[in-house]
């Protein structure tokens, strides 16, 4: 009875919802026109990539804080974990890890340089990288991390104290994460670059700090 | 010239990533460092507001609709101050009350540095979505906070806090994407005339849900079930940070929403938001008058004390009706951060939680038991606390309007408070034996707590300043 009347005020929200949205008008306001007019000021021709790291460069800072922030939401629930290395997998497995991660490295570079200029960009490369590592550790040859010493928490939190600096840095123009059109790129590439590294060892600490509990018995 | 906005940014977001860096346990100087740079950074910002108006950013020079503004007015400024003034006395706090190697204290200062980096960027956006960035910075920080070393029992608040907290701002960033789809702008500014203009249902369905996430979040009565368990099982400073400023961050973004770009559709529900305001006073004081556990009896009285927050919004229409508003967040916001260390102070002591373990302490906590009376004053609504004054306003206001039910409310709350407060303090006044559980605790403890409880009492006196800030 519970489930029903929960199914069907679903159905009657969807339904409602999407009876709004057919009846919509287009909207007031086309972004896509200044997004474009202004790309070649950005420092980059991809717009995603423009609208993440230029136009709205100060939502990305703050989510790459927030990205952070889980990470160390999860340290400070998890404690002090113990060593942990998953059993080792099938022989065949291992190889295959072992000669897929340089390729998923090579990849993760391709897709951090791509995306300058067509999609890609740095979360989708630390993305790959920390598929690199969670697949390793599935694997039996890396094993669950640690409280994090000195060196990884300065990787972890690396690439966001760069963007950080960065931003405070233009800040001395007069405003935050202004770019000088002749720098745009190659800050955003440098930003991009340290990104990469901070954000693949995120994503990987998301589940490589968690799987502690994989000790074979 | 130092942008003190901008600053007011950076500067947490800084001093967390370095705390992170130092390491488990480190970090509680810099901390306490930043935290008073911020403080007078929010006093300088809360002077230029005051002469001359709305300060702005225009981030990346690009300019809304395109880029992201910030702007901080009145409500803004003071808003910020509240933040960097209840939370400066509180991280003081915490330094004493985490001992070294303490596990709810080993990630605790780069938790609050992103917690109060996401507050004060709430607190001074101009765009909804770069809000709804900043509520999963305060979201996932405060969760952070909650569960930090904690047992099961903790861990559980924790998580069910982190799925209302979800759901919430879920709601909200739908509610952006429907806007965004229905004018192709997130804008604050922007969105104004628009949405004035021209309302499509969809429209509304956007505002019933941003609102209704934001309500959930802000733990308005039926929404508030989340609350009594991750504020009252929290160590005490997080507990005091939560009720004062992390519930208070939600509210605001609702009346930003109300007096901004929602302006014309949101007074429609202004009597429902009451309705429910003055339910969750009766029900949380009520539960504060049976609670046996002590930070239970406060984080109910939370959930009663943010009833007041939303009888404001019929009266709206009245100047005095957004005074009494802040009024209400500054009093409650000091006097709970005041409460909450003193409950921290009575646990440590006393080595227990119960309201009844309390018998007798007031002979060894006698500067505690103080700020704890004088904290409850303010709740009371008692001359001459910050607490009289947003009464006194609310009260004035809704006479002033023709709407005495909301006046009878108000005061009826305020009885109900005091039976709550004064159940402590009796039992702290009884002749009890010294139990064999009691222990010393650091002064430092005890004269924060009271600097924050004497602070939401003297505020009363020095209300206009505030009030004449909030109508810039």
């Amino acid at each position: 009875m519970k489930r029903f009347a929960v199914i069907c005020s679903a159905l009657l929200f969807v339904g409602s919802l999407a009876a709004a949205m057919l009846e919509l008008a287009p909207a007031a306001i086309d972004l896509r026109g200044p997004v474009a007019a202004h790309l070649a000021a950005s420092g980059v021709s991809h717009p995603v990539t423009a609208v993440l790291l230029n136009y709205r460069g100060y939502d990305t800072l703050l989510e790459i804080a927030v990205l952070l922030l889980a990470l160390l939401a999860i340290l400070a629930v998890v404690g002090e974990p113990g060593a942990a290395r998953p059993a080792p997998a099938h022989p065949v497995l291992q190889t295959l890890a072992r000669l897929a991660t340089p390729l998923m490295i090579v990849v993760a570079v391709y897709l951090l340089w791509a995306g300058a200029f067509r999609p890609g960009g740095a979360f989708q490369a630390g993305a790959v990288l920390a598929a690199a590592g969670v697949l390793l550790h599935l694997a039996g040859l890396l094993p669950g991390w640690q409280t994090p010493r000195l060196r990884l928490r300065l990787g972890l939190a690396g690439g966001f104290a760069l963007f950080l600096a960065v931003a405070g840095g233009l800040l001395a123009q007069g405003t935050l994460l202004q770019y000088p059109p002749a720098l745009a790129g190659g800050l955003i590439l440098l930003i991009e670059s340290g990104l990469t590294l901070s954000l693949a060892l995120t994503l990987a600490g998301l589940f490589l700090f968690l799987s502690r509990d994989e000790v074979a018995p | 010239m130092i942008d003190s906005l901008v600053w007011l940014l950076l500067l947490p977001l800084a001093w967390a990533t370095l705390a992170f860096v130092l390491g488990p346990g480190r970090g509680a100087w810099l901390a306490i460092a930043g935290l008073a740079a911020q403080f007078a950074l929010a006093v300088d910002l809360a002077r230029i507001v005051a002469a001359g108006g709305v300060a702005a950013h225009v981030v990346g020079g690009w300019g809304a609709p395109l880029g992201i503004d910030l702007a901080a007015d009145g409500l803004s400024a003071a808003m910020l101050l509240l933040t960097q003034g209840v939370a400066l006395p509180l991280a003081i706090h915490a330094r004493a009350y985490f001992k070294a190697g303490d596990p709810a204290g080993v990630w605790f200062w780069p938790l609050l540095g992103f917690l109060l980096a996401g507050l004060n960027a709430l607190f001074v956006s101009a765009d909804l979505f770069n809000l709804y960035v900043t509520l999963e910075l305060v979201g996932l920080a405060a969760v952070g906070l909650v569960a930090a070393g904690g047992g099961t029992q903790q861990v559980a608040a924790a998580l069910r806090y982190l799925f209302a907290t979800l759901l919430g701002s879920g709601a909200y960033l739908l509610g952006v994407a429907l806007l965004y789809g229905a004018y192709g702008t997130v804008s604050s500014a922007t969105l104004l005339p628009l949405v004035t203009a021209e309302a499509p249902r969809l429209v509304w369905i956007a505002a019933g849900l941003m609102v209704t996430g934001l309500l959930l979040k802000t733990a308005l009565f039926p929404f508030h079930f989340w609350l009594p368990p991750a504020h009252g099982g929290a160590p005490a400073p997080v507990s005091a940070l939560l009720s004062a400023l992390v519930v208070k961050a939600s509210f605001y973004l609702i009346l930003r929403l109300w007096l901004g770009p929602l302006q014309a559709l949101l007074p429609s529900f202004a009597w429902l938001l009451a309705l429910l305001g003055a339910a969750a006073i009766f029900w949380g004081s009520w539960q504060a008058i049976r609670a046996v556990k002590v930070k239970r009896l406060i984080a109910y009285s939370t959930v009663a004390q943010l009833g007041y927050l939303f009888l404001i919004f019929p009266l709206l229409p009245a100047p005095g009706a957004l005074q009494a508003g802040v009024m209400q967040v500054f009093a409650h916001g000091l006097a709970k951060a005041g409460m909450f260390a003193a409950a921290g102070v009575m646990i440590k002591a006393t080595g227990q939680d119960t309201v009844a373990g309390l018998a007798g302490a007031v002979e060894r906590l006698p500067v505690t038991f103080f700020a704890f009376g004088l904290a409850g004053m303010t709740l009371m609504g008692l001359p001459p606390s910050s607490g009289f004054l947003a009464k006194w306003q609310i009260i004035d206001a809704a006479l002033a309007q023709g709407h005495w039910v909301i006046a009878v409310v108000a005061l009826a709350g305020g009885l109900l408070a005091a039976v709550y407060v004064f159940r402590v303090l009796r039992q702290a006044f009884l002749q009890a034996p010294v139990p064999d559980t009691a222990t010393a605790v650091p002064r430092t403890l005890e004269w924060t707590a009271f600097a924050l409880a004497a602070a939401s009492v003297l505020l009363g006196l020095r209300g206009v300043e505030l009030m004449q800030l909030v109508m810039v």
